[in-house]
């Protein structure tokens, strides 16, 4: 796998799509995710507020259907653009990890 | 000497000249055995000859001559004759592939029926015999028709005595032959009414002689029983009728009709999917002249009848009577021609002519008979009206007012069919990452999705496949199903209305004949609430709590590059309007549209055939289409297209056209894979149709000598089909 792009990003479930399947069977659920932190930058600390749009399949899929918006939950992936028509950007979780109490 | 040529099933252009063994007879129509190779084979005699150009050492004697059907008769090879000359093939093959193949092996034939006997109506004389056999046996037939068997037993031992007095009786003329449950009896289910009527009278008038009539009839409109009111004037006078209808789906409805109406008399039942046996039973039982009725799909028209009286076409506009392979013939042409040999009336039915028939019938050739009221005490013809889908935006593919109509059906117990012309699940499988669509490896064309059992199937070739977890050029999972078919719209249906009994009839849902019937019955018991389904749904049938159709993609065809499209769109959208409303409830037709002024929608909702179709020819006469030209065309496919193409180029010149004949240059086909194999066409034209004949029967015969081996070819006459 060439070129770097990796995110890990932690935040709580805003919303959820309702489970689907593709037309070769496999789990999909796009979700939204609302991220906020402090991060250092320019050296300064500063509040860190966003929103990402999320997609996930198979375990991952499964794994986000059955939480409750509200949930904190922390995950890694990778971004890709929405679709060829649309330079909107989507993360990919591969790895989604629910937390206690962030 | 007399010599025999004969047919046979083999890949070659011509007859074999055989001679005539002494000791045995034979004739033209006879089924002989004769050595072929190192093999025998069963053949035609399609004529004797006094001469033959074979060297006589080679030339070989028939083996043997088959008798256990009856002699192919004269105007059944007439008609051969025809049928090989107008389409351009070779007699033999035409001959050979007429007949069920049991009648062109060696297993021997099922026996006929039995002899019965009647006593004659009129017989002068006959009160004068006051005893003997003759008496004993007129007695005997006095209770009704019997069987030879029934007849002669009672004489026990004087059985043969019996039986020469018998023949006596038949040769004076008192006892004839009857065919055994040859019943006429006839139950009409009503009165026809006065539209009925007339157009029963006017062809009863013409019986015994030819006469072709076209029965144009709106949706509901009784053609079925104007029918069978005439099947049973042709059966009192002892004659045979012939009912060709276009799809296998349609004979059980017709044929329980049938039955119900004549219950005693004998109905061979005659199509492409009957087992061997049953088709073999059923063409000798129309052959031996045992069955009334026959009714069958288009290759019915070549049953041998030697009592034809009557010839229906059911449906005449339909595309299926046209056969797409070997001889391509025109079932409803044929059938017109045939009843032109047997000089009896030829009756077209259908609420929606095709152009050539209407064009026929301004011409005078054929007689109009107008059915333009629907039967049923109370039915009207549905209100059609259009649905905007620019100004109404659908979801998952239904306008929000064709869910509201279904609602309405829904609470008031009525049944609501939704029309889409397309089965499986969704068209095309995307990629929209990367802009990838799932297409066939064989044909230019996409792949189908179908959920059922989550397969890709290409609707041209056949192939299958898994459906790709991936998509193959850029890895995304995410594959999408672009637009909508039956398996689909049934989806959003059941997840929209999840109370209602929703039932799906397409090819895929309904691939035995029976599994359809019994889905059919279902619908008409109203066992279901909302149909979907494809044309299958739309032909021919009467299910009576059914109000409401929805069509859904219908302007496809009107983008559609072929001139044929319109006349089709309108045949199909006035076929399955007319399934809503057929008794007392009004029925409303509901047309999901982006042109919703279309002149053709607008002929539609004024059921306005006639307009329609002055507005078609019109069209059809400037652009130089048929019916105001005969047209030829010639398919050529190869591995490569610029093969395809080079053959067509060359066989353009191989036989100089007269000045009314018009070779155009050839074209791709629009799918221009298919099955592996690439494919065009050239297509000729003339306003001329005997012009056209002469030119196709000139060419021909060279296409047949310089045939390459690597490409395929087909020359057909009145091409329907462009794909």
């Amino acid at each position: 796998m060439r070129g770097t792009n990796r995110v890990a990003l932690s935040g709580t479930l805003l919303e959820l799509g309702r489970l689907r399947y593709t037309p070769a069977g496999v789990p999909v659920i796009d979700f939204r995710l609302r991220h906020e932190s402090r991060r250092t930058e320019a050296g300064a600390e500063r509040a860190v507020s966003a929103e990402f749009e999320a997609i996930a399949f198979e375990v991952q899929a499964n794994l986000v259907s059955g939480a409750a918006p509200g949930s904190a939950l922390r995950l890694e992936g990778f971004l890709c653009a929405k679709s060829r028509r649309s330079k909107k950007l989507v993360l990919h979780a591969t790895h989604i990890e629910f937390v206690e109490g962030d | 000497m007399k010599f025999l040529r004969v047919a046979l099933d083999v890949p070659l252009a011509n007859l074999f000249d055989y001679t005539l063994p002494p000791g045995l007879s034979a004739q033209a129509g006879d089924r002989v055995l004769v050595p072929f190779g190192t093999r025998r084979r069963v053949g035609v005699v399609v004529e004797t000859a006094a001469e033959t150009a074979i060297e006589a050492e080679r030339l070989k004697p028939i083996a043997r001559v088959l008798d256990d059907a009856p002699r192919l008769p004269r105007d059944w090879l007439e008609l051969m004759r025809f049928l090989a000359g107008y389409y351009q093939r070779p007699l033999g093959e035409t001959v050979a592939s007429s007949l069920p193949p049991r009648l062109r092996s060696l297993r021997e034939l099922p026996r006929a029926t039995e002899r019965h006997y009647r006593a004659a109506g009129s017989a002068p004389g006959a009160e004068t015999l006051k005893s003997g056999w003759k008496r004993s046996l007129l007695d005997a037939l006095g209770a009704g028709c019997l069987a030879e068997d029934a007849l002669l037993a009672p004489f026990g031992a004087r059985r043969a005595a019996a039986r020469t007095a018998l023949r006596a009786l038949l040769r004076a003329g008192w006892v004839e032959r009857a065919l055994p449950e040859s019943g006429t009896r006839f139950q009409p289910s009503h009165a026809p009414s006065a539209a009925q009527d007339a157009a029963i009278e006017r062809v009863a008038q013409a019986l015994g002689q030819f006469r072709p009539f076209l029965l144009h009839g709106v949706t509901g409109s009784g053609k079925t029983e104007v029918y069978l009111q005439l099947v049973a004037r042709v059966l009192a006078r002892g004659g045979q009728a012939l009912v060709l209808v276009p799809e296998i789906s349609l004979t059980p409805q017709l044929e329980a009709r049938f039955r119900h109406a004549f219950p005693d008399t004998r109905l061979a039942l005659l199509h492409s999917a009957l087992e061997d046996g049953a088709r073999t039973s059923a063409w000798l039982e129309a052959a031996r002249g045992e069955a009334g009725i026959v009714l069958g799909t288009r290759l019915a028209v070549l049953t041998p009848l030697p009592r034809l009286a009557l010839v229906v076409v059911d449906e005449e506009h339909d595309a299926s009577f046209k056969q797409q392979e070997g001889l391509r013939y025109s079932g409803r042409d044929a059938a017109v021609y045939r009843a032109k040999l047997a000089s009896c009336p030829a009756v077209l039915g259908t609420a929606t002519p095709s152009l050539e028939t209407w064009y026929n019938c301004q011409a005078g050739r054929y007689a109009l008979l107008e059915l333009p009221a629907r039967a049923s005490p109370g039915s009207v013809l549905p209100r059609v009206r259009t649905i905007d889908l620019r100004r109404e935006s659908p979801e998952q593919g239904l306008a929000p007012s064709l869910v509201a109509a279904i609602q309405a059906r829904l609470e008031r117990g009525e049944q609501s069919l939704v029309f889409i012309n397309r089965r499986g699940y969704a068209p095309v499988l995307a990629c929209e990452a990367c802009g990838w669509t799932a297409g066939c490896e064989r044909c230019s064309a996409r792949m189908v999705l179908h959920a059922a059992d989550r397969r890709l199937r290409c609707h041209h070739c056949g192939a299958e496949s898994a459906i790709a977890r991936a998509c193959p050029t850029c890895g995304n999972v995410d594959l999408t199903a672009l637009g909508r078919g039956t398996q689909r719209v049934e989806e959003t249906l059941a997840e929209r209305f999840p109370q209602a009994r929703i039932v799906r009839i397409d090819r895929d849902s309904a691939r035995r004949r029976a599994q359809l019937a019994e889905a059919l019955a279902g619908i008409r018991r109203g066992e279901a609430d909302i149909l979907v389904g494809t044309q299958l749904l739309a032909k021919g049938h009467d299910f009576p709590a059914l109000t409401l159709v929805g069509v859904l993609n219908a302007d496809s065809a009107l983008v559609s590059t072929d001139y044929r499209a319109p006349e089709r769109l309108f045949a199909t959208l006035a076929q399955v309007a007319g399934r809503a409303g057929r008794r007392e409830r009004p029925g409303e037709v509901l047309v999901q549209t982006r042109y919703p002024g279309h002149p053709l929608y607008a002929a539609l909702a004024r059921h306005d055939y006639a307009g329609f179709a002055a507005a078609q020819l019109a069209e059809r006469r400037a652009a130089g289409f048929p019916p105001y030209v005969s047209e030829a065309a010639l398919g050529a496919e190869a591995k490569q297209l610029a093969r395809a193409m080079q053959f067509l180029r060359a066989a353009a010149t191989l036989v100089a056209p007269p000045e009314e004949v018009r070779i155009y240059d050839p074209v791709p086909a629009i799918l221009t894979r298919r099955a592996g194999l690439e494919r065009a066409r050239l297509l000729v034209q003339s306003p001329s149709r005997s012009a056209l004949q002469e030119f196709l029967r000139a060419w021909s015969e060279r296409l047949f000598a310089v045939a390459p081996r690597d490409v395929r070819w087909h020359l057909d006459v009145d091409p329907i089909e462009f794909d």
